[in-house]
Order: structure tokens, then C-alpha cells, then sequence
């Protein structure tokens, strides 16, 4: 970006500091979350920052420090446009995924991005430098602050530690509408999780494609809410994409025993059983599937065909055990 | 272009991919996927791609400098929610460059639709169906 314009959008801000409040810096000083009073992550590394390349570099920084160098130059052609001379964030957050790390859109607040940094996260932060009317978007990547100076930390621009007074950054970051973003390894917990958020992550790791990063995430997430309905069907959904039918045989029917009534635990369950042709087991589970949604078009399906199985065969009652017929299994458990 | 006509376009470019959007619902076996439990709607991704594979598209989004490989990536790479929030809310996305790009981006929105046959804003385009 241009020195001229950052400098005539930082005069503009100077002259405007007394319109607006800073809502959130106030509330930091009314009641100080439990927070160290200095954190600085200096092993981000720093990327300087090229004309419009923010998003790319920002984005590489983040990256690099979750574990998966990369340089701005190879992000480029994922979020830049090249017509609007800039990155949209919705873009971050997939590019994020493609490189198999998990993009955690952070709660528009000041103390969750600070909780972050405390726990040794960088955020990557969208901040207006210029004005609503005549905006001047940014993307810089918070590595620290300091309490006591009421500042932030950021790498930004071609500035590698620039210090900005929270009061400024505030300003310029509420008129992002407080847009933070983390790119982290799916093992991680982000320090400020909430479960529908963390969750919805790890199914869009998966809906990129990203089928064994999404499958930690579910994991991690599982970790903390063992409940999550939709983290253990993730979690049966990828072991199953993975060829792995006893691992998702034993999500599905965790979440078949968690969750009840839902058709769907009991219907890939099913399926998870007929893969290892284990009939009569999944024929129960089918049932099931059915019962719960009588109708729906897929269950039966699934019921059909377990049925088609099992009717040519028809073996003599009572007289199998439980064996395990395991076969084309590639991956021994975990 | 005043703001106005901005939003007013907008929405109507909303509600057009919103129309198109609805149908389309088949019966499949197998595993109920994880996407499909969340109830979101695979179709939205599959017909933004499909704009993308349209040649006068194709050479619009080129003459502005996107690679269509990676647009159609960047595409598969989006959540339902966020490839809803592109087509609905383009005017309000800001990237971090020049706002003029907002328009110009409006403005591809309602080629694609014009050339769809859904409008008819700008004269020189011509429905494929």
C-alpha cells in the first residue's frame, strides 16, 4: 500500500480519534481478564509486505509458525485479486484449510485476541487504516502486546514490529467489524474454542478435502466435548474416507449411543458394518435408520441393499457366530 | 453507479442465486455426509463452479487477471455458507485493496447473470439458453 495514502489515513484517524469510543479497550481497563502483562511471540517470522500482497504475507507468517512454511509469493494465486488489489477474507480462512491447518475465525473481541496471544497463537487481524467512507483495508498479523503500555504488537507492512497503542488499533480494526482470524495446526485448541465454531472449522477441513488434517480436528475437538454429535460423525465420516471401516464403525455407533434419534448415526453405522459384511449387525442398525425416519430416501436404500445381501445367502439361523469376517481392512487401527 | 443501485443490484443478484439454488435435491446410498448433516446445500458450490466453466466468463474473470484453475479451486475450497456469502454480499466484502473493486466485482456477478439469462442489465450480452 502506499506510504502517501497510510500516511493520509493515519492523519485522518488522528483528527477523528475523538469521534469514536473504544468500547472494548474499556472494558479491558474496567475489569483486566486474567492475562500475563506482556507476551511476544518472536518466532513469528516477518515477511515485509509488497503493494496489496498484506493478505499473502500475513497469511504466510501465520502458516509458517503452525508448521507449514510457506512462502507469500506461492499464496498469491490462492487470494489475490488481482481486480481489487486485495484478498477477501472468506478467502484467508480457505486458503488456510488448503494447507491443511485449521482457520479458526476469531469472536470479534479484543479480550479473546489477547487471550490468544497469551496462549502462544499469532492473529491474523483485517484492520480499515483509512476511513468507513474511503476504507483502506489491511491485513497484519497481532504477535504480542503489552498491558501495562496498553499496546499491540503486529507484523504489518514492511514494519516488522510495529508497536500500535490498543486505543488506535481499536479504532482501525472495529471498522473490519473486529475481523481475526487463526490458522492453526488441528491438534490445537484455540484458547477462546466455542464448540459450534471449533466444529464447523473441522467440517470445512474436511469439505476441502483435507481428510486427515479434519479427522485430528474432529479428535481435538472430540477432546474437549465428547458429546459433539457432529464431530464424531466427522470423525466416523473421515476414518471411513480413509478406508478405515473399524475406526468409523466405532464413531458412528458411539454417536448412535450419545445421539439416538438421530437416523443418520444409525444409517452410516450400518454402513460401516456391511463394508466389513457383518449383515445381520448392519441390518439392525438399518432398521433402526428407518424407524427413527420412516420414508427418507437413503435409509432405505441402505436397508435395500443389506437385504439384497443377505437374501441369496440366507444362511442357517443360529448357526454363525460372531465371527469377524474382516477383510480388505488397509489400515490396522489406531 | 451510485450506492443505491449498488444495493439494489446486489440484492437482486441475491435472490437470483438464491432462485437457482433451491432445487435439486436427489436420494443417494451411502454414508450421510458430514456436509449433508450439516444441512448445507453441495449444489450452491457445483453451479458457482458451473458459472466458471462458461467460456464468457471464463474470459471476463481472465481480462481481470483470475486464474480459472485457481478460481475453481478457491471455489471447492469454500464452505456452503462462505460460497452463499460471496454471491449474496459481494458489495459488502471488503478485500484489502481498493474499493473500486467492489464494483468491478458486482459488475461480473451480473455478467454471469445476464449471460444465464436471469437479467438483462447490460445490452450487449446475449442469454445461452
Amino acid at each position: 500500500m502506499a506510504k502517501a495514502r497510510l500516511g493520509a489515513g493515519l492523519l485522518l484517524l488522528l483528527l477523528l480519534a475523538g469521534c469514536a469510543g473504544t468500547p472494548q479497550l474499556d472494558a479491558l481497563r474496567q475489569a483486566a481478564p486474567a492475562l500475563p502483562p506482556r507476551v511476544e511471540l518472536t518466532a513469528v517470522p516477518f515477511f515485509p509486505q509488497e503493494s496489496h500482497q498484506c493478505g499473502p504475507a500475513s497469511l504466510a507468517m501465520a502458516m509458517t509458525f503452525a508448521g507449514r512454511p510457506v512462502t507469500p509469493e506461492a499464496l498469491t494465486p490462492r487470494v489475490y485479486l488481482p481486480a481489487r488489489e486485495g484478498s477477501l477474507q472468506v478467502e484467508m480462512l480457505a486458503a488456510t484449510r488448503r494447507q491443511g491447518l485449521l482457520a479458526y475465525p476469531l469472536a470479534p473481541s479484543l479480550a479473546d485476541l489477547l487471550t490468544e496471544l497469551a496462549a502462544g497463537h499469532p492473529v491474523i487481524v483485517l484492520q480499515n487504516l483509512g476511513l468507513a467512507a474511503l476504507p483502506l483495508w489491511h491485513y497484519a498479523v497481532a504477535i504480542g502486546y503489552d498491558l501495562p503500555q496498553e499496546t499491540l504488537l503486529l507484523r504489518s507492512g514492511l514494519t516488522a514490529r510495529e508497536v500500535m497503542p490498543l486505543a488506535t488499533f481499536e479504532h482501525t480494526w472495529a471498522r473490519s467489524g473486529y475481523w481475526a482470524m487463526l490458522a492453526l495446526p488441528p491438534d490445537r485448541l484455540p484458547a477462546t474454542a466455542r464448540e459450534s465454531v471449533y466444529v464447523a472449522a473441522a467440517v470445512a477441513l474436511e469439505q476441502a478435502g483435507e481428510v486427515e488434517a479434519a479427522q485430528t480436528a474432529y479428535r481435538t475437538a472430540l477432546a474437549r466435548w465428547p458429546g459433539n454429535f457432529l464431530a464424531r460423525m466427522g470423525l466416523g465420516n473421515t476414518a471411513a474416507a480413509r478406508g478405515d471401516w473399524r475406526e468409523a464403525e466405532a464413531a458412528f455407533r458411539q454417536a448412535s449411543l450419545d445421539h439416538p434419534g438421530e437416523w443418520t448415526a444409525h444409517n452410516n453405522l450400518a454402513w460401516a458394518l456391511m463394508e466389513q459384511k457383518r449383515w445381520r449387525e448392519a441390518l439392525e442398525a438399518a432398521r433402526q435408520a428407518i424407524a427413527l425416519s420412516p420414508g427418507n430416501p437413503q435409509a432405505a436404500e441402505t436397508l435395500r441393499r443389506i437385504e439384497a445381501a443377505l437374501a441369496p445367502q440366507a444362511p442357517a439361523p443360529g448357526g454363525r457366530k460372531r465371527r469377524q469376517e474382516r477383510h480388505g481392512d488397509p489400515t490396522p487401527g489406531t | 453507479m451510485n450506492s443505491r443501485f449498488l444495493r439494489l443490484t446486489s440484492r437482486f443478484a441475491l435472490a437470483v442465486m438464491l432462485l437457482i439454488t433451491l432445487p435439486l435435491q436427489t436420494a443417494q446410498a451411502g454414508l450421510v455426509t458430514t456436509g449433508d448433516i450439516v444441512r448445507e446445500q453441495a449444489n450452491d458450490r457445483q453451479r458457482v463452479a458451473e458459472l466458471l466453466d462458461r467460456a464468457e466468463v471464463r474470459a471476463a474473470l481472465e481480462a481481470r487477471g483470475v486464474d480459472m484453475n485457481e478460481a475453481k479451486k478457491r471455489v471447492a475450497a469454500l464452505t456452503d455458507e462462505e460460497v452463499a456469502l460471496i454471491a449474496g454480499k459481494l458489495d459488502e466484502v471488503p478485500a484489502g485493496g481498493d474499493v473500486l473493486g467492489v464494483i468491478v466485482f458486482l459488475f461480473l456477478v451480473l455478467l454471469v447473470t445476464d449471460i444465464l439469462g436471469f437479467t438483462k442489465v447490460f445490452p450487449f450480452t446475449r442469454p445461452v439458453r
